[in-house]
């Protein structure tokens, strides 16, 4: 397709927004149903259709169950949709209000915390009512997050409804810490731009037809991929006041390029997308507070808002931008995607002037993210290729726990550095001369995107080692096959100072178990090395052994607590594979493969996930 | 001593956002200065104004513009 950059704007008539009860209310008894409070809602509402529409945009007005209840609420969208061509559809944020309450007699607001006979009834109820005060069912639904049963009990009862928010990407344990830990999103692992949910896990894609859930889901906002991973993910998104909540602004002219940096870096993926880019702007009421938020008054929340609209405005009046409602999104998406495409993306630091550079790739059999920085490691590795039945909510084993599990994650379990003993979980490659070792981890380099026919390539650029009589001279590549579940790292010998060295190289991945930065239980983990005809195992007993077999073709890890199967393999029956346990106080496993290698010679490797049956 | 309440606007605490915890302060009227319930903290909107200021520190690029033109990959 020609470069296509959709944005979907969506706002919510949210009666009670989050935060405002608790500034605006500030020194009160609770209530919910003051009047001010609701005034100042539907003020906030009317001045976020007021400021799209007057920038040329459309927007996706997600009644609330509590704007359902609200006469001007419900005129206004209406009006809207009549004059402007919006889209109304139905948030299950913003249920409370004195009706839900006194129903449910909770004060549980997120829909995917429920039990699942709540959840049911819930949804049960505000679709109802939305039908019965618009005469028709919604296309599009959301929330920060929607598990696959609530997906699939919504899609089952309600057919129409073709395209939902199902969650926010990397909005888990950071967030959590960043709100004084009692902000329960913890949502991680999930895909940063849109793709079809399975009906088994609602973050990982749908492989096929099969597995389809029947809705395409969008992400709660477009974030910086690489701000979101290490900081507060709500201060780098495209949500102008959550870019105040990161102070990314100048003080005295209010100005905050950052912003539309991240929107432009978001089109920018058009080039590893066949030209496709997306972008999610929603604001819910509370972030514009007449009272303000935080340090930033109402007149800068008001101004970064207009200051956002106006941007996508201009963009779509210079033919750059095509704005579409949640539903006409869905259909576009499901036009010019197929389930096994990937969605790529190449980013590089735009905020703090590290230079660093880290590719996302994401897929219906896993989420992978390469930092160059560190030589091309893989640092997180979300092994989709289960789609992993995880429910979540009262009455199930992760009551607000709805990430995907990672096998490697270098914030949550370390990198390449860890204090004093220990490993901390990625993939890289060491490299060994006459006793001395280095890791690619320290290697800083940069990489280049192509893709050719069904793959996916990463050059990297190449970088010296330095030992203290031999400079080597490395490339990495890195192959993503379209629909193979397999990463292949070729390790190339470009060049050596002394031309018939021989160096052994070291690939190898440390890996465990999570969602959280806390150890899990590794017992029960597989490992086994194997050849055609040998094999060792060993059973995960944090006994810190250690097996090794000279022409291995595969190292591999079972893994039952996430019913994942991860492999490595080397192809030539030239290396030795190794297996190793880890120990309690590191509390990983690590497979991996030596080979010697000369100049001009490759170590080709491959890792591939399954699922465990 | 009567109990603290909120100021003008609603300062987080510096100290605590620097280590990436948001964090509502209170103010105390009769020393005239916020004060964190989470860490140490204390200041007068001055003090807090500044240190907000040094909290930037890490953007380096906050103020630089990049398009979509200054992308050569």
């Amino acid at each position: 397709m020609d470069n296509t950059f959709v944005v979907n704007i969506i706002h919510r008539p949210e009666m009670v927004p989050e935060y405002a009860e608790k500034i605006t209310g500030q020194g009160q008894e609770e209530d919910i149903g003051r009047k001010s409070l609701l005034t100042e809602s539907l003020d906030i509402f009317k001045f976020q259709q007021e400021t799209a529409h007057k920038n040329g945009l459309r927007v996706t007005i997600q009644m609330t169950y509590a704007s359902l209840f609200n006469e001007e609420a419900v005129s206004i969208a209406k009006h809207d949709h009549e004059v402007y061509g919006d889209e109304i559809a139905l948030s299950l944020l913003g249920l409370p209000c004195n009706e839900f309450r006194d129903k449910y007699r909770t004060k549980d607001f997120c829909i995917w915390m429920f039990s699942m006979e709540d959840k049911k009834s819930i949804v049960d109820d505000v679709f109802g009512k939305f039908h019965d005060i618009f005469g028709f069912y919604p296309r599009s639904t959301g929330s920060y997050y929607m598990d696959a049963d609530l997906i699939n009990y919504i899609k089952s009862r309600y057919p129409s409804v073709k395209c939902a928010i199902a969650t926010c990407f990397e909005e888990g344990p950071k967030a959590y810490h960043t709100c004084n830990n009692s902000w329960y999103t913890l949502l991680d692992g999930g895909p940063w731009n849109p793709w079809i949910p399975s009906k088994q896990n609602s973050h990982a894609p749908a492989a096929d037809e099969s597995e389809d859930s029947g809705i395409v889901a969008i992400p709660h906002l477009s974030r910086d991929l690489l701000a979101c991973y290490d900081g507060n993910g709500s201060n780098f998104g495209t949500h102008p006041q959550n870019v105040l909540r990161g102070m990314i602004y100048d003080t005295k002219t209010w100005e905050f390029p950052y912003f539309f940096n991240l929107v432009d870096q978001y089109r920018h993926l058009a080039a590893y997308n066949k030209g496709y880019s997306y972008n999610m702007m929603f604001v819910g009421p509370g972030w514009l507070n007449k009272l303000g938020r935080w340090e930033a008054p109402y007149e800068l929340l008001k101004k970064s808002y207009e200051d956002g609209c106006r941007y996508y405005g201009d963009l779509k009046k210079q033919g750059r931008c095509v704005d579409m409602t949640m539903a006409e999104f869905a259909d576009f998406y499901r036009e010019h995607k197929t389930y096994s495409e990937p969605e790529c993306a190449l980013w590089k630091d735009i905020l703090y002037g590290s230079d660093k550079q880290i590719f996302w790739y994401l897929d219906p059999y896993m989420r992978a993210q390469i930092n160059m920085d560190q030589g091309g490691a893989l640092v997180d590795l979300r092994p989709y290729a289960a789609k992993l039945y995880w429910p979540v909510g009262i009455g199930t084993k992760h009551v607000q726990d709805a990430s995907y599990p990672f096998l490697i994650q270098e914030k949550y379990r370390a990198g390449y550095f860890t204090h004093y003993a220990g490993e901390g979980t990625i993939k890289s490659a060491k490299l060994c001369y006459k006793g001395e070792e280095v890791d690619l981890c320290l290697c800083r380099t940069k990489a280049h995107f192509s893709r050719d026919d069904r793959t996916v390539v990463l050059t990297l650029d190449p970088v010296e080692i330095e030992f203290a009589d031999l400079t080597v001279k490395l490339q990495t590549k890195i192959y993503f096959e379209e629909g193979s579940s397999t990463i292949r790292y070729d390790r190339v010998i470009l060049k050596m100072s002394r031309e018939n060295a021989v160096i052994t190289v070291n690939e190898y991945l440390v890996a465990c178990y999570g969602t959280t930065e806390y150890p899990e239980d590794m017992t029960g983990i597989k490992l086994k090395v194997a050849k055609t005809l040998d094999h060792r195992d060993i059973d995960y007993e944090y006994r810190c052994r250690e097996e090794s077999l000279p022409g291995a073709a595969i190292a591999s890890a079972v893994i039952p607590a996430i019913e994942t199967k991860l492999l490595v393999g080397e192809n030539t029956g030239k290396a030795t594979g190794y297996i190793r346990e880890g120990y309690a106080f590191s509390p990983m496993f690590t497979l991996g493969f030596t080979k010697e290698l000369k100049c001009g010679e490759v170590m080709s490797t491959w890792l591939r996930l399954e699922k465990a049956d | 001593m009567a109990q603290a309440g909120k100021g003008r606007l609603n300062y987080r605490c510096p100290s605590c956002f620097m280590r990436d915890i948001d964090i509502d302060m209170f103010y105390d009227k009769e020393k005239d200065e916020y004060y964190c319930l989470r860490c140490q903290y204390r200041g007068d909107e001055k003090n807090v104004l500044e240190k907000n200021e040094l909290a930037r520190f890490r953007y380096g690029m906050i103020g630089r513009r990049i398009t979509i033109e200054d992308y050569g990959d």
